[in-house]
């Protein structure tokens, strides 16, 4: 097939129309009345909030801001302007308390002791992958760095036991801001508006239940580059189109590159994209111009958390095959 | 697990990292054989967590320390490199 550097280029004014039908027609097909829809203070809410207005009007379409005690005060500031811009209702729901009740921070905090024993409040903390795949080989083997709020950085390797004690507190706070979201969408009758993009979906960048939890995924099928370029076009407030995209979980900021990704947005996109149409390593990486050891690499990557998170983009496994409407 | 070894010779390091390999990854892949040159990674073998996996077995097993900048695929990739790689630490550390 051609491949080529503009390959992720699309029509942005038919996109965003086709994407307003979708969500008008899964409205009306579940006979719900409206979107509500978590506002990050990132690009991919704020675009499918821009659709949810497009396609619904402004009075049925509610945003929810959910920050916690983690989160960077500039993530709620931006995700109201936006609100604003769009002149829809924006209800502010700080759930430390619920994560507080949960034990989220305390697990969290726990399981960071084993390794750092003077872990405490006035500490951050982060997880981040080796950087720069391209550049250089290595495993996804995570990184936890903690800082003591005075400059004076620690990390460590983490072994399976930490990894998984930490995602499990940490992915308590996605999972919380569900169940506000279906809170509020059950009582006024609206569908709950995802906010996962391509780039994320296919390598499991997302939390089962938690961000994943959704009724509607309008901008599942578009790359990380897509949402920018669209979220230019329909007018998401600049703050929000030059932040760098970050999870917003942990207390010292953290890039989705840094923690996930590895391949900045651009490179990563285009490789994404030639993995999944099968273009064959040495037609990538002459387009590209990279080795073809690079996109070896890269399509190693991706092969593997695709297959990792696998069950994340399916049905419970169930013994039940299909379920068929009754004969009249 | 095996019982820690005072001597390791290369054929004895590839049939304790067989051994670990196929009793706790292998079936988890739906694998049965492992060759000396097969990819963990791209055989669907480990994933990360099986890395981290390898990692703590390796260091309590052989009793050795691996770098983070050594958890790199020329080092931990196949039963082969992972030998190579593991009697390289020992015969540094004076084994």
């Amino acid at each position: 097939m051609d491949f080529h550097k503009e390959i992720l280029e699309i029509n942005c004014e038919k996109e965003a129309r086709r994407i307003s039908r979708f969500i008008r027609k899964q409205v009306l097909s579940m006979r719900k009345e409206g979107a509500v829809i978590g506002l990050s203070g990132g690009v991919d809410s704020a675009l499918s909030a821009e659709f949810c207005v497009r396609a619904l009007g402004k009075e049925k379409t509610i945003g929810l801001v959910l920050p916690e005690t983690d989160s960077n005060p500039v993530s709620e500031e931006f995700a109201l302007k936006q609100a604003k811009k769009m002149g829809i209702r924006a209800d502010i729901i700080d759930i430390s308390p619920t994560l507080e009740g949960f034990g989220t921070y305390k697990k969290r905090d726990e399981a960071i002791q084993t390794i750092f024993p003077e872990y405490g409040p006035r500490y951050r903390m982060k997880m981040t992958l080796p950087p720069d795949l391209l550049e250089r080989d290595s495993f996804n083997i995570y990184t936890l760095m903690i800082d003591d709020g005075q400059g004076n950085a620690k990390s460590a390797r983490l072994n399976k036991e930490n990894l998984w004690n930490i995602i499990a507190a940490t992915d308590t706070k996605q999972r919380t801001r569900m169940m506000h979201l279906y809170y509020y969408a059950e009582k006024m009758n609206f569908l709950v508006c995802g906010t996962t993009n391509k780039t994320e979906l296919v390598q499991g960048f997302f939390v089962k239940y938690g961000d994943g939890g959704v009724d509607i995924e309008p901008i599942a099928h578009l790359y990380k580059t897509q949402v920018y370029d669209l979220a230019e076009h329909l007018g998401v407030i600049p703050q929000i189109l030059q932040r760098p995209a970050s999870p917003d979980t942990y207390s010292f900021h953290v890039s989705d590159e840094e923690l996930f990704f590895r391949i900045p947005f651009r490179t990563l996109d285009l490789l994404l994209y030639a993995w999944e149409k099968g273009v064959p390593i040495e037609n990538a990486a002459g387009a590209m111009e990279l080795t073809e050891d690079q996109v070896k690499r890269a399509f190693r990557d991706f092969a593997g958390k695709f297959r990792t998170s696998e069950h994340m983009r399916k049905l419970p496994a169930s013994l039940q095959k299909s379920i068929r409407r009754g004969c009249r | 697990m095996t019982d820690k070894l005072e001597i390791v010779p290369e054929r004895d390091v590839k049939e304790v990292l067989r051994r670990y390999i196929t009793e706790n990854f292998l079936s988890r892949a739906g694998l049965e054989g492992l060759d000396d040159t097969d990819s963990l990674m791209e055989k669907g073998i480990i994933d990360s967590t099986g890395v981290l996996e390898l990692l703590g077995f390796i260091e309590e097993e052989f009793t050795i320390k691996v770098g983070d900048v050594e958890v790199i695929p020329d080092n931990l990739d196949s039963l082969q490199k992972l030998t190579s790689f593991i009697q390289r630490k020992l015969a540094h550390a004076g084994h």
